[in-house]
Protein backbone atom coordinates (compact mmCIF):
# COMPACT_ATOMS: atom_id res chain seq x y z
CA UNK A 1 0.00 0.00 0.00
CA UNK A 2 2.82 2.32 0.97
CA UNK A 3 4.74 1.38 -2.20
CA UNK A 4 1.67 2.06 -4.39
CA UNK A 5 1.23 5.52 -2.85
CA UNK A 6 4.85 6.35 -3.51
CA UNK A 7 4.52 5.25 -7.14
CA UNK A 8 1.40 7.41 -7.67
CA UNK A 9 3.17 10.41 -6.10
CA UNK A 10 6.17 9.88 -8.34
CA UNK A 11 4.04 9.66 -11.52
CA UNK A 12 2.10 12.80 -10.56
CA UNK A 13 5.25 14.78 -9.83
CA UNK A 14 6.85 13.72 -13.13
CA UNK A 15 3.81 14.51 -15.31
CA UNK A 16 3.58 18.08 -14.00
CA UNK A 17 7.29 18.78 -14.42
CA UNK A 18 8.42 22.26 -15.46
CA UNK A 19 12.07 23.03 -16.07
CA UNK A 20 12.91 26.67 -15.36
CA UNK A 21 16.24 27.90 -16.55
CA UNK A 22 17.71 31.29 -15.64
CA UNK A 23 20.67 31.87 -17.94
CA UNK A 24 23.56 33.40 -16.01
CA UNK A 25 27.30 33.35 -16.55
CA UNK A 26 30.45 35.27 -17.16
CA UNK A 27 30.45 38.27 -19.50
CA UNK A 28 33.82 38.35 -21.25
CA UNK A 29 35.08 41.58 -22.79
CA UNK A 30 35.92 40.93 -26.45
CA UNK A 31 39.54 41.42 -27.44
CA UNK A 32 38.90 43.18 -30.75
CA UNK A 33 39.90 46.48 -32.36
CA UNK A 34 37.38 49.24 -31.69
CA UNK A 35 35.62 50.61 -34.75
CA UNK A 36 36.12 54.40 -34.96
CA UNK A 37 32.46 55.32 -34.61
CA UNK A 38 30.08 56.46 -31.90
CA UNK A 39 26.87 54.44 -31.87
CA UNK A 40 23.50 54.51 -30.19
CA UNK A 41 22.24 51.14 -28.98
CA UNK A 42 18.55 50.37 -29.13
CA UNK A 43 17.49 47.35 -27.10
CA UNK A 44 13.79 46.63 -27.57
CA UNK A 45 11.68 45.52 -24.56
CA UNK A 46 11.48 42.03 -26.15
CA UNK A 47 15.25 41.84 -26.39
CA UNK A 48 15.74 43.06 -22.82
CA UNK A 49 13.47 40.43 -21.33
CA UNK A 50 13.64 37.57 -23.81
CA UNK A 51 12.02 34.44 -22.46
CA UNK A 52 11.33 31.19 -24.26
CA UNK A 53 8.57 28.79 -23.27
CA UNK A 54 8.01 25.42 -24.84
CA UNK A 55 6.20 22.24 -23.95
CA UNK A 56 7.61 18.93 -25.11
CA UNK A 57 5.16 16.04 -25.07
CA UNK A 58 5.86 13.55 -22.27
CA UNK A 59 8.80 15.68 -21.11
CA UNK A 60 7.04 18.64 -19.57
CA UNK A 61 7.41 22.35 -20.15
CA UNK A 62 10.56 24.43 -20.35
CA UNK A 63 10.99 28.10 -19.47
CA UNK A 64 14.28 29.65 -20.50
CA UNK A 65 14.91 33.20 -19.26
CA UNK A 66 17.94 34.70 -20.98
CA UNK A 67 16.98 38.37 -21.12
CA UNK A 68 19.33 39.85 -18.52
CA UNK A 69 22.37 37.77 -19.49
CA UNK A 70 21.81 38.56 -23.17
CA UNK A 71 21.41 42.29 -22.48
CA UNK A 72 24.52 42.51 -20.29
CA UNK A 73 26.47 40.50 -22.85
CA UNK A 74 25.46 42.78 -25.75
CA UNK A 75 26.13 45.97 -23.81
CA UNK A 76 29.63 44.73 -23.10
CA UNK A 77 30.12 43.46 -26.65
CA UNK A 78 29.14 46.76 -28.27
CA UNK A 79 31.18 48.78 -25.79
CA UNK A 80 34.24 46.77 -26.83
CA UNK A 81 33.49 47.02 -30.56
CA UNK A 82 32.87 50.76 -30.90
CA UNK A 83 34.68 53.95 -29.87
CA UNK A 84 31.71 54.96 -27.72
CA UNK A 85 28.17 53.76 -27.09
CA UNK A 86 25.04 55.26 -25.63
CA UNK A 87 21.66 53.62 -25.15
CA UNK A 88 18.79 55.30 -27.01
CA UNK A 89 15.01 55.06 -26.65
CA UNK A 90 14.14 54.72 -30.33
CA UNK A 91 15.80 52.90 -33.20
CA UNK A 92 15.25 55.85 -35.54
CA UNK A 93 16.19 59.08 -33.86
CA UNK A 94 14.99 62.58 -34.80
CA UNK A 95 17.98 64.54 -36.11
CA UNK A 96 18.02 66.92 -33.13
CA UNK A 97 18.53 64.03 -30.67
CA UNK A 98 21.00 62.16 -32.87
CA UNK A 99 23.86 64.47 -32.05
CA UNK A 100 27.10 62.92 -30.90
CA UNK A 101 26.48 59.58 -32.57
CA UNK A 102 27.27 58.22 -36.03
CA UNK A 103 24.66 55.49 -36.19
CA UNK A 104 22.30 53.23 -34.28
CA UNK A 105 22.70 49.49 -33.72
CA UNK A 106 19.53 47.42 -33.20
CA UNK A 107 20.01 43.78 -32.16
CA UNK A 108 17.04 41.41 -32.16
CA UNK A 109 16.45 37.78 -31.28
CA UNK A 110 14.52 36.22 -34.15
CA UNK A 111 14.35 32.68 -32.86
CA UNK A 112 15.55 30.51 -30.02
CA UNK A 113 15.44 26.74 -30.01
CA UNK A 114 16.87 23.85 -28.08
CA UNK A 115 17.16 20.08 -28.27
CA UNK A 116 17.22 17.70 -25.35
CA UNK A 117 19.07 14.35 -25.46
CA UNK A 118 15.68 12.59 -25.62
CA UNK A 119 14.83 14.46 -28.84
CA UNK A 120 18.25 14.43 -30.54
CA UNK A 121 19.38 10.99 -29.38
CA UNK A 122 22.77 12.49 -28.42
CA UNK A 123 24.27 13.00 -24.98
CA UNK A 124 24.02 16.76 -25.29
CA UNK A 125 21.59 19.57 -24.76
CA UNK A 126 21.99 22.00 -27.63
CA UNK A 127 20.67 25.51 -28.16
CA UNK A 128 20.58 27.94 -31.06
CA UNK A 129 19.80 31.65 -31.16
CA UNK A 130 19.07 33.48 -34.40
CA UNK A 131 20.14 37.10 -34.02
CA UNK A 132 19.54 39.95 -36.42
CA UNK A 133 21.71 43.02 -36.07
CA UNK A 134 20.65 46.14 -37.96
CA UNK A 135 22.74 49.27 -38.41
CA UNK A 136 21.21 52.66 -39.24
CA UNK A 137 23.19 55.75 -40.12
CA UNK A 138 22.60 59.00 -38.29
CA UNK A 139 20.00 60.07 -40.89
CA UNK A 140 17.96 56.95 -40.18
CA UNK A 141 18.89 55.10 -43.39
CA UNK A 142 19.51 51.41 -42.98
CA UNK A 143 23.16 50.63 -43.64
CA UNK A 144 22.40 46.92 -43.52
CA UNK A 145 21.15 44.07 -41.40
CA UNK A 146 22.76 40.73 -40.75
CA UNK A 147 21.41 37.47 -39.41
CA UNK A 148 23.76 35.33 -37.35
CA UNK A 149 23.18 32.09 -35.55
CA UNK A 150 24.81 31.26 -32.24
CA UNK A 151 25.14 27.59 -31.29
CA UNK A 152 25.92 25.97 -27.99
CA UNK A 153 25.89 22.48 -26.59
CA UNK A 154 26.55 21.00 -23.19
CA UNK A 155 26.79 17.52 -21.74
CA UNK A 156 23.59 16.55 -19.99
CA UNK A 157 23.20 13.97 -17.25
CA UNK A 158 19.93 12.43 -16.14
CA UNK A 159 19.49 14.84 -13.22
CA UNK A 160 21.21 17.95 -14.58
CA UNK A 161 19.00 18.88 -17.52
CA UNK A 162 18.43 22.50 -16.46
CA UNK A 163 22.15 23.06 -15.82
CA UNK A 164 23.04 21.65 -19.24
CA UNK A 165 20.38 23.75 -20.97
CA UNK A 166 21.63 26.86 -19.14
CA UNK A 167 25.19 26.10 -20.25
CA UNK A 168 24.17 25.37 -23.85
CA UNK A 169 22.22 28.66 -24.04
CA UNK A 170 25.11 30.59 -22.51
CA UNK A 171 27.47 29.10 -25.09
CA UNK A 172 25.02 30.02 -27.87
CA UNK A 173 25.05 33.66 -26.69
CA UNK A 174 28.88 33.60 -26.64
CA UNK A 175 29.02 32.01 -30.09
CA UNK A 176 26.61 34.57 -31.56
CA UNK A 177 28.60 37.37 -29.92
CA UNK A 178 31.86 35.99 -31.32
CA UNK A 179 30.45 35.97 -34.84
CA UNK A 180 29.23 39.55 -34.46
CA UNK A 181 32.56 40.75 -33.02
CA UNK A 182 34.61 39.13 -35.78
CA UNK A 183 32.36 39.32 -38.84
CA UNK A 184 30.52 42.63 -38.49
CA UNK A 185 33.60 44.90 -38.92
CA UNK A 186 34.43 43.03 -42.15
CA UNK A 187 31.01 43.51 -43.78
CA UNK A 188 31.42 45.74 -46.89
CA UNK A 189 28.44 47.92 -45.89
CA UNK A 190 29.99 48.52 -42.46
CA UNK A 191 33.37 49.31 -44.02
CA UNK A 192 31.70 51.87 -46.33
CA UNK A 193 29.76 53.37 -43.43
CA UNK A 194 32.94 53.69 -41.35
CA UNK A 195 34.58 55.46 -44.29
CA UNK A 196 31.63 57.89 -44.48
CA UNK A 197 31.88 58.50 -40.73
CA UNK A 198 35.59 59.22 -41.08
CA UNK A 199 35.00 61.53 -44.07
CA UNK A 200 32.25 63.42 -42.24
CA UNK A 201 34.50 63.74 -39.21
CA UNK A 202 37.34 65.09 -41.37
CA UNK A 203 35.01 67.63 -43.01
CA UNK A 204 33.59 68.86 -39.69
CA UNK A 205 37.10 68.98 -38.27
CA UNK A 206 38.45 71.08 -41.17
CA UNK A 207 35.36 73.33 -41.05
CA UNK A 208 35.89 73.92 -37.35
CA UNK A 209 39.59 74.70 -37.65
CA UNK A 210 39.34 78.11 -39.49
CA UNK A 211 36.55 79.25 -37.16
CA UNK A 212 38.62 78.35 -34.13
CA UNK A 213 41.60 80.01 -35.76
CA UNK A 214 39.51 83.17 -36.43
CA UNK A 215 38.38 83.43 -32.85
CA UNK A 216 41.91 83.21 -31.54
CA UNK B 1 39.16 -4.40 0.93
CA UNK B 2 41.91 -5.09 -1.64
CA UNK B 3 40.11 -8.22 -2.80
CA UNK B 4 36.88 -6.26 -3.09
CA UNK B 5 38.58 -3.51 -5.10
CA UNK B 6 40.15 -6.09 -7.40
CA UNK B 7 36.78 -7.78 -7.79
CA UNK B 8 34.90 -4.67 -8.83
CA UNK B 9 37.58 -3.39 -11.24
CA UNK B 10 37.49 -4.64 -14.80
CA UNK B 11 40.53 -5.10 -17.00
CA UNK B 12 41.61 -2.25 -19.27
CA UNK B 13 44.27 -2.36 -21.96
CA UNK B 14 45.78 0.87 -23.15
CA UNK B 15 48.22 2.09 -25.75
CA UNK B 16 50.07 5.40 -25.90
CA UNK B 17 51.93 6.91 -28.83
CA UNK B 18 53.95 10.07 -29.12
CA UNK B 19 55.21 12.10 -32.01
CA UNK B 20 57.56 14.98 -31.28
CA UNK B 21 58.41 17.60 -33.87
CA UNK B 22 60.28 20.11 -31.70
CA UNK B 23 62.34 20.29 -28.54
CA UNK B 24 60.32 21.28 -25.50
CA UNK B 25 60.85 22.50 -21.98
CA UNK B 26 58.87 24.49 -19.45
CA UNK B 27 59.99 26.88 -16.72
CA UNK B 28 58.28 26.87 -13.35
CA UNK B 29 56.63 30.24 -14.01
CA UNK B 30 55.33 29.18 -17.41
CA UNK B 31 51.89 27.69 -17.87
CA UNK B 32 49.97 25.35 -20.10
CA UNK B 33 46.32 25.54 -21.11
CA UNK B 34 44.35 22.37 -21.84
CA UNK B 35 41.52 22.97 -24.28
CA UNK B 36 38.88 20.39 -25.12
CA UNK B 37 38.05 20.39 -28.82
CA UNK B 38 34.37 21.17 -29.33
CA UNK B 39 32.57 20.95 -32.61
CA UNK B 40 28.93 20.96 -33.59
CA UNK B 41 28.67 17.35 -34.63
CA UNK B 42 27.49 14.50 -32.40
CA UNK B 43 30.76 14.17 -30.49
CA UNK B 44 32.79 16.35 -28.19
CA UNK B 45 35.65 15.87 -25.74
CA UNK B 46 34.12 15.38 -22.30
CA UNK B 47 34.89 18.18 -19.83
CA UNK B 48 35.54 15.52 -17.19
CA UNK B 49 38.41 14.19 -19.31
CA UNK B 50 40.24 17.52 -19.58
CA UNK B 51 39.57 18.08 -15.87
CA UNK B 52 41.14 14.68 -15.12
CA UNK B 53 44.30 15.54 -17.09
CA UNK B 54 44.47 18.97 -15.44
CA UNK B 55 44.18 17.44 -11.97
CA UNK B 56 46.92 14.92 -12.74
CA UNK B 57 49.33 17.49 -14.20
CA UNK B 58 48.87 19.97 -11.38
CA UNK B 59 49.39 17.33 -8.68
CA UNK B 60 52.49 15.48 -7.56
CA UNK B 61 56.02 16.53 -6.63
CA UNK B 62 56.61 18.44 -9.84
CA UNK B 63 53.33 20.18 -10.67
CA UNK B 64 52.89 22.07 -13.92
CA UNK B 65 51.15 25.45 -13.77
CA UNK B 66 47.79 25.25 -15.53
CA UNK B 67 45.42 28.02 -16.50
CA UNK B 68 41.77 26.85 -16.43
CA UNK B 69 40.30 26.69 -19.92
CA UNK B 70 37.22 28.77 -19.04
CA UNK B 71 39.43 31.57 -17.68
CA UNK B 72 41.66 31.42 -20.76
CA UNK B 73 38.68 31.49 -23.15
CA UNK B 74 37.18 34.49 -21.33
CA UNK B 75 40.51 36.37 -21.43
CA UNK B 76 40.94 35.66 -25.15
CA UNK B 77 37.27 35.97 -26.16
CA UNK B 78 36.22 35.69 -29.01
CA UNK B 79 39.28 33.87 -30.41
CA UNK B 80 38.98 30.46 -28.71
CA UNK B 81 35.27 29.75 -29.14
CA UNK B 82 34.35 26.45 -30.89
CA UNK B 83 33.86 28.09 -34.28
CA UNK B 84 36.61 30.70 -34.08
CA UNK B 85 39.51 28.83 -32.47
CA UNK B 86 42.54 28.10 -34.65
CA UNK B 87 42.40 24.60 -36.12
CA UNK B 88 46.12 24.27 -36.77
CA UNK B 89 49.34 25.79 -35.44
CA UNK B 90 49.80 27.50 -38.81
CA UNK B 91 46.96 29.86 -37.86
CA UNK B 92 48.73 31.03 -34.68
CA UNK B 93 50.67 33.83 -36.34
CA UNK B 94 47.44 35.29 -37.79
CA UNK B 95 45.81 35.01 -34.38
CA UNK B 96 48.75 36.73 -32.69
CA UNK B 97 48.35 39.67 -35.09
CA UNK B 98 44.93 40.41 -33.58
CA UNK B 99 45.07 43.38 -31.23
CA UNK B 100 45.86 42.44 -27.65
CA UNK B 101 46.14 38.67 -28.18
CA UNK B 102 49.94 38.40 -27.96
CA UNK B 103 50.08 40.73 -24.93
CA UNK B 104 47.37 38.82 -23.09
CA UNK B 105 49.08 35.44 -23.67
CA UNK B 106 52.53 36.77 -22.72
CA UNK B 107 51.10 38.42 -19.62
CA UNK B 108 49.66 35.08 -18.47
CA UNK B 109 52.96 33.37 -19.39
CA UNK B 110 51.21 30.67 -21.36
CA UNK B 111 53.94 28.60 -23.03
CA UNK B 112 51.90 25.72 -24.45
CA UNK B 113 48.39 25.00 -25.63
CA UNK B 114 47.31 21.37 -25.61
CA UNK B 115 44.20 20.59 -27.64
CA UNK B 116 42.51 17.46 -26.34
CA UNK B 117 40.37 15.71 -28.91
CA UNK B 118 38.49 12.44 -28.60
CA UNK B 119 35.85 10.65 -26.58
CA UNK B 120 34.79 7.41 -24.94
CA UNK B 121 32.15 5.36 -26.71
CA UNK B 122 30.40 2.04 -26.16
CA UNK B 123 31.41 -0.29 -28.99
CA UNK B 124 29.63 -3.47 -27.90
CA UNK B 125 27.03 -4.47 -25.32
CA UNK B 126 24.82 -7.42 -24.55
CA UNK B 127 23.42 -9.77 -21.94
CA UNK B 128 20.30 -9.52 -19.89
CA UNK B 129 19.86 -7.99 -16.47
CA UNK B 130 16.75 -7.09 -14.53
CA UNK B 131 15.72 -6.09 -11.03
CA UNK B 132 12.27 -6.60 -9.54
CA UNK B 133 10.66 -5.32 -6.40
CA UNK B 134 7.41 -6.43 -4.81
CA UNK B 135 5.72 -6.43 -1.43
CA UNK B 136 7.43 -9.80 -0.76
CA UNK B 137 10.91 -8.44 -1.44
CA UNK B 138 13.07 -8.03 -4.50
CA UNK B 139 16.29 -8.85 -6.24
CA UNK B 140 18.37 -8.62 -9.38
CA UNK B 141 19.12 -11.47 -11.77
CA UNK B 142 21.13 -11.91 -14.96
CA UNK B 143 24.26 -10.44 -16.37
CA UNK B 144 25.00 -7.67 -18.84
CA UNK B 145 28.22 -6.29 -20.25
CA UNK B 146 29.37 -3.32 -22.27
CA UNK B 147 32.70 -2.68 -23.92
CA UNK B 148 34.01 0.89 -24.06
CA UNK B 149 36.73 2.39 -26.20
CA UNK B 150 38.45 5.58 -25.13
CA UNK B 151 40.46 7.28 -27.85
CA UNK B 152 42.07 10.67 -27.25
CA UNK B 153 44.76 12.79 -28.82
CA UNK B 154 46.63 15.81 -27.48
CA UNK B 155 48.10 18.28 -29.99
CA UNK B 156 50.67 20.48 -28.30
CA UNK B 157 51.38 23.94 -29.68
CA UNK B 158 54.35 26.03 -28.57
CA UNK B 159 53.22 29.64 -28.17
CA UNK B 160 56.79 30.98 -28.03
CA UNK B 161 57.69 29.66 -31.45
CA UNK B 162 54.09 29.59 -32.80
CA UNK B 163 54.58 26.03 -34.01
CA UNK B 164 53.25 22.54 -33.32
CA UNK B 165 55.53 20.76 -30.85
CA UNK B 166 54.06 17.29 -31.22
CA UNK B 167 51.16 14.94 -30.62
CA UNK B 168 50.35 12.27 -28.07
CA UNK B 169 47.56 9.76 -28.52
CA UNK B 170 46.09 7.41 -25.95
CA UNK B 171 43.72 4.53 -26.60
CA UNK B 172 42.19 2.37 -23.90
CA UNK B 173 39.67 -0.42 -24.10
CA UNK B 174 37.79 -2.28 -21.40
CA UNK B 175 34.67 -4.31 -20.72
CA UNK B 176 32.42 -3.71 -17.71
CA UNK B 177 30.01 -6.27 -16.28
CA UNK B 178 26.89 -6.02 -14.16
CA UNK B 179 25.95 -9.30 -12.56
CA UNK B 180 22.79 -9.86 -10.54
CA UNK B 181 22.66 -12.47 -7.81
CA UNK B 182 19.94 -10.97 -5.60
CA UNK B 183 22.25 -7.98 -5.18
CA UNK B 184 23.66 -6.19 -8.25
CA UNK B 185 27.44 -6.64 -8.51
CA UNK B 186 29.17 -4.16 -10.82
CA UNK B 187 32.61 -4.98 -12.22
CA UNK B 188 33.63 -1.72 -13.78
CA UNK B 189 36.39 -1.10 -16.30
CA UNK B 190 37.26 2.57 -16.68
CA UNK B 191 39.03 3.03 -20.00
CA UNK B 192 38.44 6.80 -19.93
CA UNK B 193 40.28 7.07 -16.63
CA UNK B 194 43.10 4.84 -17.89
CA UNK B 195 43.46 6.97 -21.04
CA UNK B 196 43.53 10.12 -18.89
CA UNK B 197 46.27 8.84 -16.59
CA UNK B 198 48.36 7.57 -19.51
CA UNK B 199 47.95 10.76 -21.53
CA UNK B 200 48.68 13.02 -18.55
CA UNK B 201 51.82 11.07 -17.64
CA UNK B 202 53.12 11.21 -21.20
CA UNK B 203 52.20 14.87 -21.54
CA UNK B 204 54.19 15.72 -18.41
CA UNK B 205 57.27 13.94 -19.82
CA UNK B 206 56.75 15.63 -23.16
CA UNK B 207 56.57 19.13 -21.69
CA UNK B 208 59.54 18.74 -19.38
CA UNK B 209 61.64 18.37 -22.48
CA UNK B 210 63.48 16.02 -24.76
CA UNK B 211 65.35 15.90 -28.04
CA UNK B 212 63.58 15.77 -31.39
CA UNK B 213 62.51 12.16 -31.95
CA UNK B 214 59.53 10.29 -33.30
CA UNK B 215 58.45 7.11 -31.59
CA UNK B 216 55.69 5.17 -29.94
CA UNK B 217 55.14 2.85 -27.09
CA UNK B 218 52.44 0.57 -25.79
CA UNK B 219 51.52 -0.74 -22.39
CA UNK B 220 48.89 -2.56 -20.37
CA UNK B 221 47.20 -1.16 -17.30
Amino acid sequence: MKTNSLCILLVLSLSGCTTSVMVEGTVPTPLVAKMPARVGLYFSPDFKSFRHEETIEQRGSYQVDMGQQNLTFFRNLMKAMFESTVEVDEPLLPSETATGIDGVIVPEILKYGFLTPAVSGLNFYSASIHYRVALFDVAGNKVGDWTLVGYGKAEGGVFSGSDALREATLLAIRDGGARIAIDLPLEPAVVDWLQQVEDASAVSGSAATPAEGGES
Amino acid sequence: MLMMAALVSGCVSSRIEQSRTATTGIETDEAIVLLGRASYNDRQTEESFTDCIADTLSAGDDPIRLIPQDEFKDELYPWFEPRTAPTSADELSTLFDQPGVRDRIEEAQVRYLAWIDGDTIIIDQGGSFSCTISSFGGGCFGMSYWEEDASYEASIWDLHNLTAAGEISADANGTSYLAGLILPIPIMARPGNAACKALASQLREFLVGDVVTTGDGAGEI
